[in-house]
């Protein structure tokens, strides 16, 4: 399928600004240009029918990510700006453009955007969980039924996990507002 | 396949690819530490797009399942991806207080700034 020009327009403001994010030089800048990207990229996920994801995605990636940011920029030091952007050396730029083609070289494989008999789109795991989902966890968002339901120790992992960088995080930072 | 085809078809694999490229060039490239965790978060959101956009099926529906309903798009990716959000958001806030805790020892976050004052 085509892409809309709602879909062209956002995945331009997307690149665009990953690409400000990448070349400003002053940091507050490029955390800014990435709170654009993460905005950009959560109304993709909507677009995409991913409405659990964009709003995970707005409020953790665009909200809590930037004032992480900003707490590590207060806590840190910005570059002087003595230049807009950064110095753009042509070694990297050549080692990642022949990365971006071997990669770019392989997408003409993979099934079409919204094709109907994609793996993913078709597959036996994707059926299941629609046809039974809510037969037999009575939550009518499949997203939720797998999360809480089919994967609840992966999401039992995701909260250690989040727990672990929490006491990681205190530990690095030697902080005592809990000891 | 001709290229504009390709692109018409493939736009959003095609983002991914840029996406993944912009990501390596500031984990490479950045000198700032900052500006790495930046781009590592960029490379990151470019593998949930090629996830997501997987799970796409054109006229499929979010999957909120009700009777009669349907077509849906693949639930399994977007679960996968939510996880993944919040784990690379416990990954930001270490790699941040680490860096945090560089500054507090050396007093720069430049990487070369830094090499050279390890080598020192």
């Amino acid at each position: 399928m085509t892409p809309s020009v709602l879909e062209v327009v956002l995945l331009v403001f997307v690149l665009t600004s990953a690409l400000g994010a990448a070349l400003l030089k002053d940091t507050l800048a490029a955390v800014m240009a990435f709170a654009a990207y993460s905005l950009g990229i959560s109304i993709i996920w909507v677009l995409l029918q991913a409405p659990d994801v964009g709003l995970t995605e707005a409020a953790v990636g665009a909200g809590v990510m930037t004032i992480l940011l900003l707490i590590a920029l207060a806590n840190t030091v910005r570059p002087s700006e003595d230049q807009l952007f950064e110095r753009v050396r042509p070694r990297t730029v050549l080692a990642v453009g022949a990365f971006v083609l071997v990669m770019g070289a392989t997408v003409p494989a993979l099934p079409a955007v919204g094709a109907t008999d994609s793996p993913v789109g078709s597959g036996e795991v994707t059926d299941y969980y629609l046809d039974n989902a809510y037969e037999e966890t009575e939550v009518h968002n499949a997203v939720t039924a797998v999360l809480a339901a089919y994967r609840g120790f992966d999401t039992l992992g995701e909260a250690v996990v989040v727990f672990v960088a929490g006491v990681a995080t205190l530990t690095v930072l030697r902080t005592e507002a809990f000891a | 396949m001709s290229v504009i085809d390709a692109l018409l078809t493939h736009y959003n694999y095609y983002a991914v690819v840029l996406l993944l490229g912009i990501g390596v060039y500031m984990l490479v490239e950045s000198t700032n530490l900052i500006k790495k965790v930046i781009g590592m978060n960029i490379f990151q959101t470019g593998i949930f797009l090629f996830f997501i956009t997987a799970a796409y099926v054109e006229g499929g529906a979010a999957p909120v399942v009700h009777e009669g309903g349907g077509p849906y798009v693949s639930p399994l990716p977007h679960v996968l991806i939510l996880t993944a959000i919040v784990v690379g958001v416990a990954l930001t806030a270490v790699a941040l207080a680490l860096v945090v805790r560089i500054y507090d020892e050396y007093g720069t976050l430049d990487e070369e700034v830094l090499r050279q004052l390890y080598h020192d």
